[in-house]
C-alpha cells in the first residue's frame, strides 16, 4: 500500500501541510488578513477575496461555503476568522463550523478591536498562538486511500489533451486504485464531451445531474448573448491550437483518468473520503475552480498547463504539469513535471506513475514550484444576480 | 474643466481657497498623488504584480479576481475598467502584467492605454520565461516609470479637480449628518468649475422618476431612465439597500450631491467627459467595487461616507472616511478621518488637505482594496 | 500516447478523425507520408495546430478524438490548416439562438 506521512487531525482527516488559514469574511476584511498572515510568517495563509459586505443570499451561501471548507481542510491547522463587524456573513458562525472538525479556531473583529492598526496586532497575536499549538502536531503514517486528490487545467493548449491531461488522468486512476478520492471539475469543459462522461457515470441520478448542469453553463453564454469562444477556449488556448470548446472539453476530460464518474458535488461542497471518481460543478476559470475543490477538502491539486499557468493556491500545494516541451524549457522554475516525454513516445503509464509518486512527494512534504514561491492566488465564484433569474437552479 | 496646466493667477484676485497642490503631468493632467500602477490583466498575474509593486517606491499594484473566463458585456466591463484605472491621472505611468493566455490580454489593454496617452509599459509571465523573470523584468520597467518630471507640486485651481463620492449606506446617521457634508464639498468643488462623480445606483434606483427629475437635461434624463429601468429587473447587489432607500425620500438622498442637477450618466469602469458638474457612475454601493468605478471614472479623491466604518483604501485614489455615527467613530477613531457631528473639523478643510498631499487615515495604515464589479458569471 | 503519428511529425488521434496534429512546426508546401500516400501542407501548421488529412465540405463535421469538434464554416481542402477561421463551434452559442444551432447540427449529421 502507498504510504505518506501527514498531519492527522482531530476528526480523523489527514492534512499533508499544516497551515493557519487567515479567513476574511469580506472583502472589506481581506487586506487585512493578508497583513497578518504576511506579518505573522512561514506558516500563516490568508485567504482575502472581494466578496461583498452584503452579499444575495445564494452568494453568500457559496460564500459561507468556501470560508468553513477552506477553513476545514485538513491542511489547516488552526483558523482566524476575521471580520470588519458588520458584514451579513457571521465570523462566529463561520469559525463555529470550522470547529467541529475539532481544530482551533479564532475570530477577529476590526471593529471591536478598535480599528485597523489594533486589530493587525491583535490578530498577529492569535495567529503566533495558533501557530504555536499547531506546532505540536507531528506527521505521522497515513495511506494513500487518505488522499483527496483535485485536478486542474489550465493555459491549456493541444498538448494538454494528448499527453499531460491523460498523464494526470493515469495518475488519478492510481489514486482511485489506492482507495482515494480523485475530482475534476470546470464544468463548461464538458461541454462537447458530456456524452462520454455520462456513460461513466455509475447511476441515473449522477448521469441525469451531470447533464442537467453542463447544459446550465451552456446557457449562461445564451444568458450573456455571445459566443462562448474568447473565453473558452481562450485566446492562449486558440495560439495553442485549441479551436472550440468541444475540441477542448474532449481533451480536457482525459485529466480525470478511465474509472466511473461516481458523483457530482456542488461548488465547495465537501467531497467524500475513499469515493473513487467524483466530479465538481464548477466553472473553467482556473484560480475559482481550484478553490472550490480545495473548500470540498482536496489536500493536493495537480494542474495541467500547456501555456504555463504558474497559479498555486494558499493551502493546497499546486503541482504544475506540462505537456509542451517549449513551457518545460521556458517556464522551469514554474513547473513541476514535464509530460511533454509523453510526445516523444514515452508511454502514459510510466508519466503517470511519475506523477502518482510526485503527488505522494509532495504529501511527504516536498514543496512544488508555486509553495516555494508563495503563489497563492485565491479567488470565490460569485454567483451573479442574472444566474438567480434561474429558479429552477437556485430555488432548491 | 480646462485640460491644460494652469497655475491659479494670483492677480485675478482668485480666492486661494479655490486652489490646490498638484502634480501637472507633461501632457497637461493633473494628480494629486504620483504613482505607478502595476495593473494585472488577470488574477494569475496578480501575485507578480504585488511583488512588482512591492519592490519598487511609488508603485501600486491592483490586485483582482477577474481577466479570464469572462465573455460578453462582462468581459467589456472589466476591459473598460482596466482603462479607466490606468488612464486616472493620480497615475504616472501603468505597467500592464499578463500571464499570456488570459481572455483580456495585456497587450491588448497597454495598446488601449498608449492610445489615450498614457505611459505604459507591458509583460507577459509566459513571454518572460516565468514568474521570476517577470517579476525581474515588471520591477525595470516600473522603476522607469516612476522616473518623471512632474515631482513637485504646482498650484492649480479646485476647476481642475475631480471628487469621487460613495456612501455605502442609507442609515440615518449618513443621510441626515455625513451627506449634507458631502453636499457641501460638491457644491464648493462644482461652484469653482470641478466634477464630482457620484456612485451609488442602488440608492437613487427606487426614486427613479424624481432622479430622472433631477437630470440637467432630456438626453441625461433618458439615459437615467434607460439604466434604472436595466437595474430594476435584476436584483440588486447589495442586499437590503434598495429596500432601505425606497423608505428614504429622494430630497434626503440627494444631500449627498448637493442637489445639483446630474449632468452625466457614467457606465461602470469608464472615464468621465464632463467638463464641470456632477456625474452619476453606474456602480453597486459596496466600497471596494464603487471606489474603482469613481477612479476608473477619474476621482482624484474618493470620500466615502459609512455608517460601519469600512476602513479600506483604494490603490489609486487616496480614501476619505466619513461617518455620522457616534459609535463608529468612537470604535475606529483611527481609521476614520472626519466625524461629521464634530463640529472642530470641516470636511471641506480635510478633502483640500488630502489633495494637497496629506495621507488620509486609509493611507496611512496603507490597506487598500481593488474590486471590479462583474455583470457576468465567469465560465 | 493515444492515436498514430504519421511520418513522425503529426498525430491522428483516432481512425475517425479528419485531421491531424502538428507534433512540431510544420512548413508550408511539406510533404506528409501516410499509410494511404502523402499529404502535401497547404500552409505552414504551428506546433499543436490541426491540418485536414480528408477533405471536408462546407457545414461538415470537423472530428478528433473520434469526436466532433466542430463544423467546417467552408470547404477545407487535405493539408489546409483548421483552426477559428474555416471551424466554428456548435456549442456554447449564444450569438445565434438554441433552435438555429439545433438545426444546423441537424443539417450537419451525416448519421
Amino acid at each position: 500500500m502507498a504510504e505518506f506521512r501527514g498531519y492527522r487531525r482531530e476528526n480523523g482527516s489527514i492534512g499533508i501541510r499544516n497551515h493557519v488559514a487567515i479567513l476574511p469574511t469580506s472583502v472589506t476584511a481581506s487586506a487585512l488578513a493578508e497583513r497578518i498572515a504576511t506579518e505573522a510568517g512561514e506558516g500563516a495563509r490568508a485567504t482575502p477575496h472581494q466578496m461583498g459586505v452584503q452579499q444575495l443570499e445564494p452568494a453568500r451561501k457559496q460564500t459561507e461555503r468556501v470560508l468553513v471548507g477552506t477553513g476545514r481542510n485538513p491542511n489547516v491547522g488552526a483558523a482566524l476568522v476575521v471580520e470588519l463587524g458588520t458584514e451579513s456573513i457571521d465570523a462566529e458562525a463561520i469559525a463555529d463550523q470550522i470547529s467541529e472538525s475539532g481544530k482551533p479556531v479564532e475570530t477577529l473583529s476590526i471593529r471591536d478591536s478598535g480599528g485597523t492598526t489594533p486589530a493587525i496586532k491583535s490578530g498577529k497575536k492569535q495567529v503566533a498562538a495558533l501557530l504555536d499549538a499547531v506546532k505540536t502536531t507531528r506527521r505521522e503514517k497515513a495511506d494513500a486511500s487518505e488522499l483527496i486528490f483535485a485536478v486542474e487545467c489550465g493555459g491549456s493548449d493541444a498538448t494538454s489533451g494528448i499527453a499531460a491531461n491523460p498523464a494526470v488522468g493515469n495518475a488519478c486512476d492510481r489514486v482511485v486504485e489506492s482507495g482515494g478520492t480523485a475530482c475534476f471539475s470546470e464544468t463548461p469543459e464538458f461541454i462537447g464531451a458530456e456524452h462520454i462522461l455520462a456513460d461513466r457515470c455509475t447511476d441515473e441520478r449522477t448521469k441525469a445531474k451531470l447533464l442537467e448542469r453542463v447544459e446550465e453553463r451552456e446557457n449562461l453564454a445564451h444568458l450573456m448573448g455571445v459566443d462562448f469562444r474568447g473565453a473558452q477556449p481562450s485566446p492562449g488556448n486558440q495560439e495553442g491550437g485549441l479551436t472550440t470548446i468541444e475540441e477542448k472539453s474532449l481533451g480536457a476530460i482525459s485529466k480525470g483518468g478511465t474509472t466511473s464518474v461516481r458523483d457530482i458535488v456542488e461548488y465547495a461542497e465537501p467531497l467524500p473520503k475513499g469515493s473513487g471518481l467524483v466530479l465538481m460543478d464548477t466553472p473553467g476559470y482556473d484560480v475559482e475552480s481550484v478553490v472550490g475543490k480545495v473548500a470540498g477538502g482536496a489536500q493536493v491539486v495537480a494542474f495541467t498547463t500547456g501555456r504555463g499557468s504558474t497559479t498555486g493556491n494558499p493551502i493546497a500545494p499546486v503541482i504544475k504539469v506540462t505537456g509542451n516541451p517549449l513551457t518545460w524549457k521556458r517556464m522551469s522554475n514554474n513547473m513541476d513535471i514535464n509530460a511533454s516525454t509523453v510526445i516523444d513516445g514515452e508511454s502514459l503509464a510510466t508519466v503517470g506513475e511519475q506523477i502518482y509518486e510526485t503527488l505522494l512527494a509532495v504529501a511527504d512534504g516536498q514543496r512544488t514550484g508555486s509553495e516555494r514561491r508563495r503563489l497563492e492566488e485565491f479567488a470565490i465564484n460569485e454567483i451573479q444576480p442574472q444566474q438567480l433569474d434561474d429558479s429552477r437552479r437556485y430555488a432548491r | 474643466m480646462t485640460l491644460s496646466a494652469k497655475p491659479t493667477d494670483n492677480e485675478t484676485g482668485s480666492n486661494p481657497e479655490n486652489t490646490v497642490n498638484a502634480y501637472v503631468r507633461s501632457d497637461g493632467r493633473i494628480g494629486v498623488r504620483n504613482r505607478v500602477l502595476v495593473l494585472p490583466s488577470v488574477i494569475c498575474s496578480h501575485v507578480v504584480a504585488d511583488r512588482i509593486a512591492g519592490a519598487v517606491p511609488n508603485a501600486v499594484s491592483a490586485p483582482h479576481d477577474h481577466g479570464c473566463g469572462q465573455i460578453g458585456a462582462d468581459k467589456e466591463q472589466t476591459e473598460r475598467t482596466f482603462h479607466g484605472v490606468g488612464a486616472n491621472p493620480n497615475i504616472a505611468g501603468t505597467v500592464v502584467v499578463g500571464l499570456g493566455c488570459e481572455t483580456i490580454q495585456s497587450n491588448d489593454v497597454a495598446t488601449r492605454l498608449e492610445t489615450a496617452g498614457v505611459r505604459v509599459e507591458e509583460l507577459s509571465i509566459q513571454r518572460a520565461g516565468g514568474t521570476d523573470p517577470a517579476i525581474e523584468r515588471g520591477v525595470e520597467v516600473a522603476t522607469k516609470l516612476t522616473d518623471t518630471d512632474e515631482t513637485e507640486r504646482t498650484t492649480v485651481g479646485l476647476d481642475d479637480i475631480t471628487v469621487g463620492v460613495v456612501s455605502t449606506d442609507v442609515q440615518s446617521s449618513t443621510l441626515n449628518r455625513a451627506d449634507p457634508l458631502v453636499g457641501e464639498v460638491i457644491r464648493e468643488v462644482v461652484d469653482a468649475g470641478g466634477r464630482a462623480i457620484v456612485a451609488g445606483t442602488e440608492r437613487v434606483q427606487p426614486h427613479a422618476s424624481d432622479i430622472v427629475a433631477n437630470a440637467a437635461n432630456a438626453e441625461i434624463a433618458s439615459q437615467l431612465e434607460e439604466l434604472l429601468e436595466t437595474q430594476a429587473r435584476l436584483p440588486a447587489r447589495t442586499i437590503g439597500l434598495r429596500r432601505q432607500a425606497a423608505d428614504r425620500s429622494f430630497p434626503d438622498l440627494a444631500r449627498q450631491w448637493g442637489e445639483l442637477p446630474i449632468r452625466e450618466v457614467i457606465p461602470y469602469g469608464a472615464s468621465s467627459e464632463l467638463d464641470s458638474g456632477v456625474a452619476l457612475v453606474d456602480a453597486p454601493s459596496g466600497f471596494a467595487e464603487a471606489a474603482t468605478a469613481l477612479v476608473a471614472a477619474g476621482a482624484h479623491v474618493v470620500v466615502h461616507v459609512t455608517a460601519d466604518g469600512i476602513p479600506t483604501g483604494h490603490p489609486i485614489a487616496p480614501v476619505i472616511k466619513v461617518t455620522g455615527n457616534e459609535d463608529t467613530y468612537e470604535a475606529l477613531a483611527d481609521d476614520i478621518d472626519v466625524l461629521a457631528t464634530d463640529p472642530s473639523t470641516t470636511l471641506v478643510d480635510t478633502v483640500r488637505q488630502v489633495l494637497n498631499g496629506e495621507a488620509s487615515c486609509a493611507e496611512q495604515h496603507g490597506l487598500s482594496e481593488f474590486a471590479i464589479t462583474r455583470v457576468g458569471p465567469s465560465m | 500516447m493515444k492515436g498514430r503519428i504519421i511520418d513522425d511529425v503529426a498525430l491522428i488521434m483516432t481512425e475517425r478523425d479528419t485531421v491531424a496534429t502538428a507534433l512540431t512546426d510544420l512548413d508550408d508546401g511539406k510533404h506528409i507520408r501516410t499509410d494511404e500516400g502523402s499529404i502535401t501542407l497547404q500552409e505552414a501548421i504551428p506546433f499543436g495546430h490541426k491540418f485536414a488529412i480528408q477533405r471536408m465540405e462546407a457545414d461538415s463535421r470537423v472530428q478528433k478524438y473520434g469526436e466532433v469538434i466542430g463544423t467546417a464554416s467552408d470547404t477545407i481542402r487535405v493539408g489546409e490548416w483548421v483552426h477559428t477561421h474555416n471551424c466554428e463551434s456548435t456549442r456554447g452559442r449564444g450569438d445565434v439562438s438554441k433552435s438555429a444551432v439545433a438545426t444546423q447540427s441537424k443539417g450537419v449529421d451525416p448519421e
